[in-house]
């Protein structure tokens, strides 16, 4: 039985006219990390509102089909018992602060003392998540206080504190540099193989085909491609389509027309490439 | 990039030992007493004698001093030259200004009224600089206030902060666009639409995506809140609450015997 | 139009020393790109090209203004700066009179303003878009409105923050375009980007800022090969630098058209 379970899911907002989700069918199981890639528009943070109980619960619109993580049913729970599985990180960092808290300790305390957590408990597992995300040193700041990419790492922070069983992130990474970036990616994929579920939505491919075990790649509210990183992220029907794709890929598509790449298969990443291109 | 959104200032004193809801009732009563003291010159004492000696004991007279006259003194001014002027009251008249007169009685009667206004600003600012906001809104929730009532409370105190940082944002992006916003009056008045629109539409999404954020985190989750700091409530604040409920309801009193 | 900066600082009032002695000369039509970790000072340069901030030490020039002598809405007519953040600028019912406001506030004439409008409107692909009230847009188009709003402006120098965070594969490159396109009519670019690829293949010259200092500037090819310096300001080499290095060819190269000729030489040896 997979961990996530969505069946021919079609949803739309209360405001709009076309569907932005379109039969989505998607089975992951326990402990994978899912990588989602798509242009904008193409219905990415909708899938990620669903899966974490907000499409429905929160939006309202009209949604069909079923949606079930860790054997429930979304349209059978109510969304604060949803959110006790499923945790929700997105784009916007700045938004993400609760604006209750005075520094950046007690702004990922913030869960556990809704979810009743005991006093003894909250510190020690606050200190553990400051440092596997490496801001213990922001731990007295204010969260206003910091840039955009330390925002975000505050906010899949206070998500990772609550040990959700499925972790949803829309873009977590928008504002950091690319030293942050892997780092991130590096923490997410170790979530993943202590048996957390993890689907990410990202741009940056490189790290995607190093990190995530499957991708899916989204395209006008649909599943247009499904598959392992490195076969479905070198797949001609992505640069057609307007994805965004590793300039390795790109180099070495370019490459092979001169028949300078000797391999059947493509590059995502920076070994890859090495490795193809080596006389 | 403002280092604190919030007017509290984290340090060790008397006054930031009290419980929260002690200080919301401190700062409550001083401002009834204040209104209902039948003696004139109540609200001047206790501006003098109570105010300012707190915000000793509570290690923020320099914050309190710098609010009193970026803030206090303005607001209790404005309203000192309203009510001198035009509360028509009194015949002793000390000067005249086009048709208004200023009486001796309107004079008098302005400085009881803006100092009142004074010690309602002092007193709620005291409150904020030395109150915790998360430690408040669990006190509240302990307490039985629902939640979402005391996050509303707590996110109010916290916006205003965040709207200048925003405001200011939005008013630099215009400048550049060539909004000229530092000539004439009726140049600024134009200018209104440019700045507030932004502001507006900003808040509509940040209100919802902020709603998404505690809930995801469990903010209206059925089980009962913990708190991360123990929320200090000892006997001496429960004995500090009574006293004050006592004086009000005595204050309450000796206006209804005198009247 | 030139600028020259020469020794600029400049603390916050927090305390916190954004800029400590920063030194640059940009030549009229120069592209620039300015890199560097969170913090690094980059937002805090590029505020006082337009007078937002005043220098608290040092000198300012553009062309032969001292910011400090103007205000900010008469540097808008020198300099146009497209914010990070769109939101937080578009006020208007629709996108034409949106991007009508900057242009008008400079006072051109009638004629002269619809021109500029419809080619900015065209330059950002928003012609057919033109009723639209921004805010039905998606933020990716909400961000060419901004982009929009700022060129027809037409300013002999155009500050981008951050133009590609937050943006897809086709708006990245209907922003290269535009860049490209200010580039062919002799503007000044001037852009604050974390986007190294990006970078390397629209800049011909790169600034590396870390703690409020520029640590290296230079031709993009000599700055993006060095990788240790770089590291410093938490900034990687682009993809393709990278490929280049690790494959041992002796030129540092950019992108793809590059790397492909100094591969090919490479091998053929």
């Amino acid at each position: 039985m997979a961990f996530i379970n969505l069946q021919n899911v079609t949803y739309k907002y209360p405001l709009t006219k076309t569907p932005v989700l379109q039969n989505i069918n998607l089975q992951v199981n326990e402990g994978e990390f899912i990588a989602v890639v798509g242009p904008n528009g193409a219905g990415k943070s909708t899938l990620c509102y669903t899966l974490a109980g907000f499409v429905p619960h929160f939006f309202k619109g009209e949604i069909s089909g079923s949606v079930e993580v860790a054997g429930r049913e979304s349209s059978k729970s109510t969304l604060d018992e949803w959110v006790r599985n499923v945790g929700l990180a997105f784009q916007n960092p700045f938004n993400q602060i609760s604006g209750a808290k005075y520094t950046v300790f007690e702004e990922i305390a913030f869960g556990l003392e809704n979810n009743g957590v005991p006093r003894e408990e909250i510190k020690p597992r606050v200190e553990e998540a400051l440092s596997l995300t490496d801001i213990s040193d922001l731990a007295d700041r204010s969260p206003y206080s910091l840039s955009g990419g330390q925002q975000q790492r505050v906010a899949l922070t206070s998500i990772l504190v609550m040990r959700p069983k499925l972790l949803v992130l829309d873009e977590p990474t928008s504002q950091m540099d690319p030293i942050g970036t892997r780092e991130v990616f590096g923490v997410v994929r170790k979530m993943a193989e202590g048996g957390m579920t993890v689907v990410m939505v990202e741009h940056k491919m490189e790290w995607i085909a190093q990190f995530a075990d499957r991708v899916i790649a989204l395209q006008d509210g649909k599943i247009l491609l499904e598959g392992k990183p490195n076969e479905l992220l070198t797949s001609d029907l992505l640069s057609e389509n307007g994805f965004g794709i590793s300039r390795y890929t790109s180099t070495a598509r370019e490459a092979k027309k001169q028949g300078l790449w000797k391999s059947e298969k493509l590059p995502v990443t920076l070994d890859e490439a090495a490795e193809g291109f080596k006389p | 990039m403002h280092e604190r959104l919030s007017y509290y200032v984290k340090r060790d004193s008397a006054l930031h030992r009290l419980n929260p809801l002690t200080k919301i009732i401190l700062a409550l009563s001083i401002v009834l007493v204040s209104i209902v003291s039948p003696w004139y010159w109540t609200a001047h004492i206790l501006l003098l004698l109570v105010i300012v000696p707190l915000s000793f004991a509570g290690r923020v007279s320099r914050e309190y001093f710098t609010s009193a006259i970026r803030l206090i003194l303005p607001a209790a001014g404005f309203i000192f030259l309203m009510q001198a002027f035009f509360q028509p009251i009194g015949n002793t008249v000390i000067f005249k200004y086009l048709f208004l007169d200023v009486t001796q009685e309107s004079l008098s009667f302005a400085f009881r009224i803006s100092t009142r206004i004074a010690v309602m600003i002092s007193a709620f600012t005291l409150f904020l600089l030395t109150t915790h906001p998360s430690e408040l809104m669990s006190d509240l929730t302990r307490r039985g206030l629902p939640p979402q009532f005391a996050y509303v409370i707590i996110s109010t105190l916290q916006i205003l902060p965040q709207m200048q940082a925003k405001a200011q944002t939005i008013i630099a992006a215009q400048r550049s666009r060539g909004l000229d916003t530092e000539s004439t009056f009726f140049k600024r008045a134009g200018s209104v639409v440019p700045l507030v629109g932004p502001l507006v539409f900003g808040s509509l999404v940040e209100v919802e995506e902020r709603a998404i954020a505690i809930e995801a985190r469990g903010f209206t989750s059925k089980s009962i809140k913990t708190s991360l700091h123990e929320i200090p409530d000892s006997l001496s604040d429960k004995i500090i609450r009574w006293v004050l409920i006592l004086l009000v309801l005595l204050s309450i009193a000796l206006k209804i015997w005198l009247s | 139009m030139k600028i020259e900066i020469r020794d600029l600082r400049f603390t916050y009032p927090t305390g916190l020393e954004a800029l400590q002695g920063v030194s640059l000369v940009v030549e009229p039509g120069e592209q620039v790109a300015i890199v560097g970790q969170n913090g690094a000072g980059k937002t805090t340069l590029v505020r006082h090209f337009n007078g937002l901030l005043q220098a608290a030490a040092g000198s300012v020039l553009i062309g032969e203004w001292d910011p400090k002598k103007y205000s900010v809405a008469k540097l808008a007519s020198r300099v146009g700066y497209v914010f990070q953040n769109p939101d937080e600028q578009l006020f208007s019912k629709d996108v034409g009179t949106e991007v009508k406001f900057g242009p008008r506030n400079l006072g051109y004439a009638k004629e002269k303003i619809d021109e500029l409008v419809q080619r900015a409107l065209s330059l950002t692909e928003l012609s057919d878009k033109t009723e639209t009230n921004p805010y039905d847009l998606s933020p990716t188009w909400r961000k060419m409105v901004a982009l929009a709003s700022v060129i027809a402006m037409d300013t002999p120098i155009v500050i981008f923050d951050e133009p590609t965070t937050g943006q897809d594969a086709l708006n990245v490159a209907r922003i290269a375009h535009v860049i490209a396109e200010l580039r062919r009519e002799g503007k000044t670019v001037i852009t604050i980007t974390h986007d190294i690829d990006f970078c390397a293949e629209n800049f011909e010259r790169v600034i590396a800022m870390s703690k409020g200092r520029i640590l290296l500037d230079g031709p993009a090819r000599e700055i993006l090969g060095q990788e240790h310096i770089l590291a410093q300001t938490y900034v990687d080499p682009p993809q393709l630098t990278r490929l280049g290095k690790k494959l041992g060819l002796k030129e540092t190269v950019r992108n793809q058209v590059e790397f492909l000729e100094i591969y090919k030489n490479h091998r053929n040896k």
